[in-house]
């Protein structure tokens, strides 16, 4: 009876061993982001919330710069030790789905994105119906002007109209001699987004597109229009000086710095810049104020272009490291992850200016989103046209900033650039499709 | 007739330095070439490249910005060696000649910015560089000199990676310099001293002739460190602006990593490598010493 005893207490402490190991068996899983330190922070510690609830799950956050992040992606996705989540902005997402490297999301996860962000979002992060990933920021492009150049320049508001933003910026724009010290509109060169996406954004609020399906069409009437804008601005009105817009890797550099320093009066840029802005400008910050973007003589509405960036999960991953990354993201981007009912996704971007995409989270954070700088952008969201994810778009992005640059520095003319440009990026799309 | 006896010491005795110059040098040259070959995303393994031949190399021939790319390539180390050359070999007569005093601490001041990473003193330039608020410009409007644009003008931007590349590296081409000067012995100089030569003769005469290898060296590396240029490029420049900086081993990033075209980012740098070797054959032909002696 005794050993029996003994032998059953063995049996049921082993079993308890078993299970408490199976409840502790730690499961490791990466985030790969390209966010700032101050910013890691906030998921760091969203991260030690969450460890600290589920004992089994460890997560590694891995930070690289923005420039590096698609770089360190493609390089390290198919390894061992490949990152298991990554932020990534949706422009890659058609490769990645290509290359069997996003992991579909499980039903229960999809359903959960179906149910709480906004149709066009759940767009940006499905391909042929399958969502991908979980929506993170927004980012939406605006006029952002400095209201005290215009008050000294005796303006009274934003241009509202391309005739007007012409006639705002020759007052605006200040010369010594034949140098510009004080532009009056700027244009920024050297990163392909920052390029394309204020030109797109005209463009849109012209009327135009620069794709129809798969074909390109720069060459249509009110596409072109922009890029004789950008030439009228700098050959002929000599308001824009494409020297003071050069971005560095970091896409700060003399663009950002000039605006921020007051040697240029008005820019396009996208509301993420708030953050970065601020701490250029401190107290002078107050004087920048947003705008919807300038309507073109063939259009009828602002329409900015729109993009938005997605958390997926590698499909590289293990079976077990996939359902951990899952459930994480589920929880990250849930309503009870943050304070006072957001996500702590919709905490952190917060924190960045970023607008956050899940329906609670917008209200959650309703008060920072109606900021004087904010609310511009808030208010054009109905408006946004979404940048056209594409296989092959960073490379069309790539050859449409070099084509707009050659025009902006006088090498080459508008028409070369046009049947150029849309020959080239005709090649990209029937090589991808 | 002996049988002469082989041994197999050396080859065992080579065989880990061999071994590791194959893998590491020899098979990622061959495998750049293989991938060239192919078109690849990176995100599959290799065995499911698909094979296109020399497509890829057809591609750069109508590809203007590989084109543009080659050029400043060349552009830029042709440039950079133009200046170093002269300037190592100056700075370098400076300090040996001890014509300056304090050359100890020169030769330190002028080593400096070598042994800083380019990444971090690229960034400083690019404040230096700023159009109208830049230190740079602030000094040259002390001498009444209009701002210039630096990185934000398509004329000025190439020269001004190039300055950066000569500022950062001419401490390391100066020792070289130097070094080679301890090797020429004193008692030629003396002896062209007692027959009356003046200085450019002993410079034309005795010093560069017997520093001709030490030149030669420092051709060599210089051509090989400025057609490798990337991180000032990717810094400052990205390229741009128009494409004006944009250079081979930048767009052979941009393409394998960004657009995921590795095959025709490695045809590129096959290219890339290609042109240097050729490069490096014929300056090491044009300096070669006529009497034959190594």
């Amino acid at each position: 009876m005794r050993s029996k005893l003994s032998s059953l207490a063995r049996v049921v402490v082993g079993a308890a061993v078993l299970a408490l190991g199976a409840a502790y068996a730690q499961v490791t899983i990466s985030y790969l982001t390209h966010w700032p330190p101050e910013t890691v922070d906030l998921l760091s510690a969203a991260i030690d919330k969450y460890e600290a609830a589920n004992p089994g799950v460890k997560i590694e956050v891995r930070a690289v710069p923005f420039g590096n992040l698609l770089s360190t992606l493609r390089s390290q996705a198919t390894s061992p030790n490949g990152p298991t989540i990554t932020g990534i902005y949706e422009l890659w997402l058609p490769e990645l789905v290509k290359s069997g490297i996003a992991d579909a999301a499980p039903d229960a996860y999809s359903a959960d994105v179906l149910a709480n962000w906004p149709a066009g979002l759940v767009g940006s992060v499905s391909s042929d119906g399958t969502v991908y990933g979980y929506p993170n920021e927004v980012n939406l492009y605006a006029l952002n002007y400095n209201k005290r150049l215009f008050a000294e320049a005796g303006i009274d508001g934003p241009p509202t109209t391309w005739e007007e933003l012409i006639a705002d910026a020759k007052k605006l724009t200040k010369r010594q001699g034949n140098t510009i010290v004080q532009q009056g509109f700027g244009l920024i060169n050297s990163w392909p987004a920052g390029v394309v996406h204020p030109w797109l954004s005209f463009v849109y609020s012209n009327g135009g597109k620069f794709l129809d399906g798969t074909t390109a069409t720069l060459d249509s009437p009110a596409t072109e229009a922009v890029t004789e804008l950008y030439h009228q601005l700098i050959f002929d009105d000599k308001v824009t000086d494409p020297a003071m817009g050069t971005a560095n890797a970091s896409t700060t550099g003399p663009y950002l710095q000039n605006f921020a320093n007051g040697q240029t009066a008005m820019i396009v840029m996208a509301n993420w810049w708030q953050s970065a802005l601020r701490d250029s400008m401190g107290d002078a910050f107050d004087d920048i104020a947003t705008a919807p973007i300038p309507v073109g003589p063939n259009g009828t509405d602002p329409h900015p272009v729109s993009y938005a960036w997605l958390t997926m999960v590698n499909s590289h991953a293990t079976a077990e490291q996939r359902a951990a990354a899952w459930a994480f993201l589920e929880w990250l981007d849930g309503p009870t992850s943050g304070e006072n009912g957001s996500s702590a996704m919709g905490d952190i971007l917060s924190s960045m200016g970023i607008i956050p995409s899940r329906n609670s989270d917008v209200a959650a954070h309703s008060d920072e989103l109606s900021s004087p700088f904010l609310q511009g952008y808030v208010s054009q969201l109905s408006n946004a046209i979404p940048f056209p994810t594409i296989l092959g778009g960073e490379e069309i992005s790539n050859a449409l900033q070099q084509w707009l640059e050659r025009v902006e520095f006088g090498q080459s003319s508008v028409a070369d650039m046009t049947k150029n440009a849309n020959k080239e990026i005709d090649e990209i799309l029937e090589r991808n499709y | 007739m002996t049988r002469r006896r082989t041994t197999p010491w050396p080859l065992i005795l080579l065989s880990p330095g061999v071994g590791l110059l194959v893998l590491f040098v020899l098979l990622p040259i061959l495998l750049t070439a293989w991938i060239s070959l192919h078109t690849w995303s990176m995100y599959t393994p290799l065995s499911q490249m698909d094979y296109v031949g020399l497509a890829n190399y057809r591609g750069l021939l109508n590809d203007r910005t590989f084109i543009r790319g080659l050029w400043n390539t060349l552009a830029y180390s042709g440039l950079s060696i133009t200046l170093i050359l002269p300037l190592a070999f100056f700075v370098g007569q400076l300090l040996y000649r001890g014509l300056i005093r304090g050359k100890s601490t020169l030769r330190a001041v002028v080593f400096l910015p070598y042994m800083i990473p380019t990444i971090a003193v690229a960034i400083i330039w690019g404040y230096l560089y700023a159009p109208l608020y830049g230190p740079l410009n602030q000094v040259l409007g002390w001498f009444g000199i209009a701002p210039r644009a630096w990185l934000g003008s398509v004329d000025q931007a190439m020269i001004s990676l190039v300055i950066f590349n000569v500022w950062q590296t001419l401490g390391y081409y100066t020792v070289l310099m130097v070094a080679g000067l301890t090797q020429i012995p004193a008692v030629y100089f003396e002896a062209a001293v007692i027959d009356g030569a003046n200085g450019w003769q002993q410079t034309w005469r005795i010093t560069l002739p017997l520093l001709r290898r030490t030149l030669l060296f420092v051709v060599v590396i210089a051509m090989i460190n400025s057609v490798q240029v990337f991180d000032p490029v990717y810094v400052l420049t990205q390229g741009g602006p128009a494409s004006a900086t944009t250079v081979l081993s930048y767009q052979v990033y941009k393409n394998a990593f960004e657009f995921g075209l590795a095959g025709k980012a490695s045809s590129m740098a096959f290219v890339l490598f290609l042109v240097l070797v050729v490069a490096v054959a014929a300056v090491m032909r044009l300096l070669r010493d006529p009497t034959g002696e190594s």
